[in-house]
């Protein structure tokens, strides 16, 4: 199978902008859907580019991940397995708040959660096709 | 590269007609303040506040703190890059105005964070609650987005500190310290039987509102690079970070990095301090491992025998750090990391989203999770209104009598992975 | 405000009964005395606390009727009502310091009484105690006697007061694997450097946070000769007889199943089910020898690959659930396994 970069993500606004003209598989989940599925995707051979546990605002308050991965590999990659597998972890440890906070929220929320998505591919755009993190 | 610290103490601040400081009192203008302020555009306005130590008084949401300096003598001007020209600072002589910062609040975006208490339980976590606040809270004009709102803040509180720093250009310090560093070669003639230590300081550098800035450059974008450790003194390193308060590194904490001023009181004396390298906590993870295989190059290239290093944020960077650390181990470099822990409110879980047998050696910064109970204080500085919102707090945080139970996550500088504060966790 | 009430127990030795010869005395409540260690405790309170009775208890005794002792115990620490109840210091004797963890922890959870007991943190009972009662460390004999009453008595007090009780580090007891903040006497980053020069000194220096130690496990040598060896299945899959009888949870399981397939050839869809709720179940439910390869181990056992197929088999689901379930169920698997002499084990996930 061809390698090729997708972003899995749950926010909207990052569905809709498509940085870095990456295909996007949009999903109707929360913050730990989206780890799970990616979880699923290393289980079958995918790696992670990106951190699980970008940004400081914490699991159970943003209801946003979008992760960069790279899909078509042949053998579970292990640093992928104990990263996807931390932050799993990680996302138990927090309460779930994200119901707390308001409209005009979560819109922000989706807006950092992009940028940061986009900061990450930003500079390595040119390299970003044969970038892994090996 | 030889720096002299001086230390214009301050008393005192109170509002006046003029600007100036006379017998060890900051009087401030707000017209002139106000008027550095509007030069960003995307300022609608600006107030101005002073919250004293001991005062029932709480600031939030707070955005960063800083430290009024000026460039007296010496190449360059505060915050280069950002306020000053990129001439490389470190050296010659500069002024501080100690026992007060500027405080910058608003809420940038909806779910804003950062408290500061000057009195009460929350004051014991925070170092700002031992300063003379000059809190400024900037609104934006409307539509402004978050990007650019967030910069016009920062710059902002850059501008309004090297204002009230050159107040001091023409004053007597109370006391000055000398540090100094001599270059490579010279110091291990001078220091032929001491260990080599170097700082390597981890910068958050996510991405909107998790921004550093070194001499201006964005820090994500930097190879580890090698400092004197006199250059953050003259403010090269500046935070542009405003998520997770308790662990993120205001302005005024790269200006008096403790990492840096603790391994300058040993330098010949017990160890040798070499330098600091700066490198970043990037989201791409072949930019994790690029920065800490460069961060192990520069320590091997030094020839150090041991090491210190620091970090910032939550999450992501535990990944950078127990890299970091077991690529300088691994260079047979003896390591010791700063770090802080988010164990739960229990403190029954996984302190760290990483880990390694590498880092046999940790200090820390406290379980950033442990529920405090905040009393109701009498005046709040910012807003209310995000408090129920902010990092840790949840919907029983604004209890019936007005106090908040929140977790230490929100208050600034709380669990700081510099090593600022006491607090610490077993 | 009177005194602070305290009742102490220790065993044969330290209340200079004898050794080993005498640790078949049974329990015994003096009421009034103080006695040996309860010397130096009762100095260490000074006027704000006082031991009331002392219970004294032979270590094989206790050990050997530990229902009744306890039992005995507890009426006695019931009836005495104190504020707060101390146990040891047991230093390494292992016996001593099970006993020490038992009446402590039954004192503090059944009659709702604070206690504490002290022991060295090889101790065995310190293992199996030291996250429901707090346990003073000691050296591991009893001349660190002086060391460990000067942490043990005010610990007491402090709890038998509902004081806030410190981190480890500060009160001297053994780490309850529970974080818990406080304030060191320097900043963070000074003790990074004092830390870092302790290391390059190669001198011992004490971590702030130990890294989590991941349980690895080293794998038992080869099985010399399969076709005489006694193979059983083990599942963390879910794999259980149709209806799941034993109601095993689809996540965080709390228990696991035993079942007998004495005569069972192959799972099939009508007789075998999954209860696992973490992966797609039509796989396992349509063949279940998926999950656990019954029908394959019948043939091997046909063609004398192996001795026999073990007649029952252990399910649990994997899906949440805790380590220390899972690290539970293990050992009582574990148990009957060698119980009925099987040889090896294949331990199938999903």
């Amino acid at each position: 199978m061809k390698q090729k970069n997708v972003i899995v993500t749950n926010n909207p606004l990052v569905s809709e902008k498509q940085p870095g003209n990456l295909p996007v598989e949009y999903l109707e989940t929360d913050y730990m859907g989206v780890l799970k599925a990616a979880r699923d995707k290393i289980h079958s051979g995918a790696t992670l580019l990106t951190h699980p546990l970008y940004g400081s605002v914490k699991p159970g308050e943003t209801p946003y991940r979008s992760l960069l991965i790279r899909e078509g590999g042949n053998k579970v990659d292990l640093q992928s397995l104990r990263l996807i597998e931390a932050a799993m972890e990680t996302c138990r440890k927090f309460e779930e708040r994200t119901g707390l906070f308001g409209a005009g929220s979560v819109r922000d929320f989706q807006v950092v959660d992009l940028s940061l998505l986009m900061s990450a591919l930003g500079d390595f755009h040119e390299s970003r096709q044969t970038l892994s993190y090996k | 590269m030889k720096l002299e610290l001086g230390k214009i103490l301050i008393h005192d601040i109170c509002f006046a007609e003029k600007s100036e400081i006379r017998d060890g009192v900051l009087y401030v203008s707000k017209e002139e303040l106000e008027k550095i302020v509007m030069q960003e555009e995307g300022i609608q306005s600006v107030s101005f506040d002073i919250a004293k130590p001991g005062e029932s008084v709480r600031i939030t949401p707070v955005k960063d703190v800083i430290e009024p300096r000026v460039k007296v003598e010496g190449p360059g001007g505060i915050f280069p890059g950002m306020v000053a020209g990129v001439e490389t600072v470190g050296s010659g002589k500069t002024y501080a105005l100690k026992g007060m910062a500027v405080v910058t609040a608003g809420p940038i975006v909806g779910f804003q964070e950062g408290v500061i208490d000057m009195t009460g339980p929350g004051a014991e976590y925070t170092p700002f609650s031992k300063t003379l606040n000059l809190v400024m809270v900037c609104t934006p004009v409307p539509g402004l987005e978050a990007h650019d709102y967030e910069s016009a803040v920062r710059l902002s509180g850059f501008r309004v500190a090297a204002a009230l720093g050159e107040l001091a250009r023409e004053l007597q310090p109370d006391e000055t310290v000398v540090y100094e560093c001599s270059d490579l070669k010279e110091s291990f003639e001078k220091y032929p039987g001491l260990p080599r230590v170097a700082y390597v300081q981890m910068l958050q550098s996510q991405g909107l509102l998790h921004d550093t800035y070194v001499y201006g450059v964005d820090a994500k974008k930097i190879l580890p690079t090698l400092l004197y450790p006199t250059e953050v003194m003259d403010g090269a390193i500046v935070s542009g970070n405003c998520v997770s308060a308790c662990d993120k590194n205001p302005t005024y904490i790269h200006e008096n990095n403790s990492v840096v001023e603790d391994l300058f009181a040993q330098h010949g004396k017990t160890l040798n301090f070499v330098g600091q390298i700066v490198t970043n906590e990037n989201v791409y993870l072949a930019d994790k491992e690029r920065s800490s295989n460069q961060t192990a190059k520069l320590c091997r290239m030094l020839g150090l025998d041991g090491v210190i290093v620091s970090q910032e944020g939550f999450g992501n960077p535990d990944t950078d750090l127990i890299m970091n650390c077991k690529k300088i181990e691994a260079e047979g470099i003896k390591t010791v990391i700063i770090t802080d822990e988010y164990a739960g409110r229990d403190g029954k879980s996984q302190s760290l989203a990483d880990a390694d047998v590498a880092a046999d050696a940790v200090v820390t910064g406290g379980n950033a999770n442990e529920l405090v109970i905040l009393p109701k204080l009498d005046k709040v500085i910012g807003t209310l209104a995000y408090i129920n919102k902010i990092a840790g707090a949840n919907a029983e945080t604004l209890r019936e009598d007005g106090s908040l139970a929140v977790e230490l996550q929100v208050i600034t500088g709380a669990t700081n992975e510099t090593g600022f504060g006491r607090l610490s966790a077993r | 405000m009177g005194k602070i009430k305290v009742v102490h127990y220790i065993n044969q030795f330290f209340a200079q009964i004898g050794g080993e010869e005498k640790a078949d005395f049974p329990a015994q409540l003096r009421k009034g005395e103080v006695v040996g260690p309860g010397l130096a405790l009762t100095q260490a309170f000074g006027d704000e606390a006082e031991i009331t009775a002392t219970i004294v208890c032979g270590d094989s005794y206790f050990n050997e009727n530990i229902e009744s002792a306890t039992k005995q115990i507890l009426d006695w620490v019931k009836e005495e009502a104190p504020d707060v109840f101390i146990a040891g210091p047991a230093f390494n004797a292992g016996r001593y310091g099970v006993a020490c963890g038992t009446v402590a922890d039954a004192v503090q959870s059944e009659l709702n009484i604070p206690s504490v007991t002290s022991m060295y943190v090889e101790n065995p009972g310190a293992d199996m105690f030291k996250d429901k009662v707090y346990i003073v460390s000691t050296k591991n004999s009893a001349a660190g006697m002086r060391g460990a009453i000067k942490a043990l008595a005010p610990l007491a007090l402090k709890l038998a007061k509902g004081e806030k009780i410190g981190a480890s580090c500060e009160e001297g007891y053994i780490p309850q694997n529970i974080r818990v903040n406080f304030f060191e006497k320097e900043r963070g980053s000074r003790r990074a450097v004092d830390m870092l020069l302790k290391k390059l000194a190669g001198k011992p220096f004490t971590t702030e946070y130990p890294m989590p130690v991941f349980d690895r496990v080293a794998p038992n040598p080869a099985v010399k000769d399969l076709s005489k060896a006694t193979i059983a299945l083990v599942t963390s899959g879910g794999i259980v007889p149709k209806g799941n009888p034993d109601h095993i949870e689809s996540s965080n399981a709390s228990h696991f199943g035993e079942y007998d397939i004495t005569g069972v050839m192959d799972l099939t869809a009508e007789t075998y089910e999954t209860a696992h709720g973490g992966y797609d179940p039509t796989y396992a439910n349509q063949d279940a020898d998926r999950v656990l390869p019954v029908d394959v181990l019948r043939d091997m056992e046909k063609e004398g690959v192996i001795g026999k197929l073990h007649h029952l088999y252990y399910a649990t689901v994997g899906n949440g659930t805790a380590v220390a379930s899972a690290k539970a169920f293990a050992e009582e698997i574990g148990r009957r396994l060698v119980a009925d002499h099987v040889d090896a084990v294949i331990l199938t996930s999903t």
